[in-house]
């Protein structure tokens, strides 16, 4: 019995954790590196619903997970020398307080010591998974497509660009960061490209977004007149059977 | 209701950016003014279901898990430090910097400043200033009688004296350079400070150890490109509407909700 709510009640909680999804997206719609996230809803049979008619399934909404569109965003020039945009799949690799961890925003920037690190002060890695450290008065830096880094004609370090074989298991842990949960080791991404002096903008669609907040609204709506008329329906049956008592 | 709270975000973190935008837009025709840009970063993410977890007996796991992020914060406002135009001023005592470097200024405070702004000017007493008329260092006098000065790239100044007909030294500017220029605190009047993130300075000649050369008789015009600005400030409008678009979609959900018939 009052199987209709429930079924209901699972559709608007799912729902509910999707417009959170999408309010994050369109919050970090100019946020560089972010990738677009969505709910995956499915089916969950539970007991059948006894009826006059006999069993008739029950279908829960549940949520599977969020798939994580990891396509390029675009690129957009700023000029900064260490500002570097991946095209292709990769990840920068950066040691933090808390071990490694993955990232497509290069904004990086040279530290006191002439370390390169993220704005958050976190050291990057080299392809050798080592520390880069650069002295400014050698000249100006240049990171070529393959990510080597060379002052005046001297070639000083490359940059590290990892991949996965499976995205899925990385784990976002804020400040554009990634965390790998899995035991898959990062392997030296191939067909990736590093484009200096340039940002990767977050591949958030604001139109899709939007077009799905309103979705979500109607769909909400739209159960709850479901959940109103089946209450609607029970109290009817109370008062007319209690009629012909 | 999470997607509230998100939107908030949003909203702040565009606000931001345009607050960002309009001191770049007000500072576009300062002497030396270098651009910034406000840069965002995702806020942490809730894990409800955690990806790579155990889903049943047999090893099989959970592929993706479910993950709700908090929205968005700013990760940091940072100076882009691109060279900005020279524009020709004709002024003998105009320096702009052509590459690296920063002018050392003494503050009345005794503390040492930074500077790109080379739009000095001469004291009572003939010493190079800053339109603040604070001391430039190393410090420079030009005697009274100078009838030319001439500045070198290289920094050296020379003046022209009646009854001398070789022009004589009077000085050596010296141009100072910093690990991560980005790190400088900005004072305000086209000041910075030193701070433990840009690394302490580098003193040297303009020209050597990666310094730029003096140009004399032109200013540096500020880096702020009046048309990139103007699409950044329409991008950031666009931003702040949707997220408030959020806002009144949640609440409608809200609303609905609260308006079941028990």
């Amino acid at each position: 019995m009052d199987n209709t709510l429930y079924v209901a009640l699972s559709k608007q909680m799912v729902l509910r954790r999707e417009l959170d999804i999408v309010a994050n997206n369109i919050a970090n719609a100019d946020t560089t590196g972010f990738k677009v996230e969505s709910l995956m809803e499915s089916a969950r049979p539970s007991a059948p619903a006894f009826t006059l008619q006999g069993p008739r399934p029950v279908k829960f909404v549940g949520e599977d997970g969020v798939g994580r569109d990891f396509g390029q965003g675009s690129l957009r020039q700023t000029g900064a020398s260490l500002d570097l945009g991946i095209e292709g799949r990769g990840f920068f690799q950066v040691t933090t307080a808390n071990g490694p961890r993955y990232t497509r925003d290069g904004r990086f920037q040279l530290d006191g010591t002439g370390k390169v690190v993220t704005e958050a002060g976190d050291p990057v890695l080299d392809d050798g998974g080592g520390e880069i450290t650069l002295n400014p008065q050698d000249g100006p830096v240049l990171i070529a497509e393959d990510g080597s880094i060379s002052q005046g004609s001297s070639r000083v370090g490359k940059i590290g660009v990892v991949n996965f074989t499976t995205l899925a298991t990385l784990q976002k842990v804020g400040d554009n960061l990634y965390r790998n949960t899995s035991n898959q080791s990062p392997e030296a991404a191939a067909g990736v490209r590093v484009r200096q002096g340039m940002l990767e903008g977050s591949n958030v669609k604001p139109i899709e977004e939007i077009t799905k907040m309103i979705e979500v609204n109607r769909a909400y709506e739209r159960i709850s007149r479901m959940m109103d008329s089946t209450s609607e329906l029970a109290r009817t049956a109370v008062s007319r059977m209690g009629r012909v008592q | 209701m999470q997607a509230l709270r998100t939107a908030a975000t949003g909203m702040a973190a565009q606000q931001l950016n345009v607050e960002v935008i309009s001191n770049n837009i007000a500072n576009m025709n300062t002497v030396g003014f270098k651009k910034q840009r406000a840069e965002f970063q995702d806020l942490l993410y809730e894990t409800m279901v955690q990806a790579g977890a155990q889903s049943s007996d047999q090893g099989t796991v959970v592929p993706t898990g479910v993950q709700v992020g908090g929205g968005v914060k700013a990760g940091s406002v940072y100076r882009v430090g691109t060279q900005g135009t020279l524009t020709a001023t004709g002024n003998k005592l105009d320096l702009a910097i052509q590459g690296r470097g920063y002018f050392q200024v003494l503050l009345p405070s005794g503390e040492t400043a930074y500077s790109r702004a080379g739009n000095f000017a001469v004291n009572d007493q003939g010493q190079l200033v800053t339109q603040d008329g604070y001391l430039i260092q190393p410090a420079i006098t030009i005697p009274n009688d100078a009838t030319d000065i001439s500045i070198s790239k290289s920094g050296q100044v020379q003046v022209t004296q009646p009854g001398s007909p070789t022009p004589n030294q009077v000085g050596q500017l010296e141009l100072v350079s910093f690990m991560n220029e980005a790190g400088l605190l900005a004072q305000g009047s086209n000041l910075f400070k030193e701070s433990a993130a840009s690394g302490p300075p580098t003193a040297g000649t303009p020209g050597l150890q990666g310094l730029g050369d003096l140009v004399q008789g032109y200013t540096e015009a500020s880096n702020v490109d009046a048309v990139s600005e103007i699409t950044s400030l329409i991008v950031a409008q666009r931003a702040y509407e949707m997220n408030s678009k959020v806002i009144s979609t949640a609440d409608n959900m809200l609303g609905v909700a609260s308006q079941l018939k028990s």
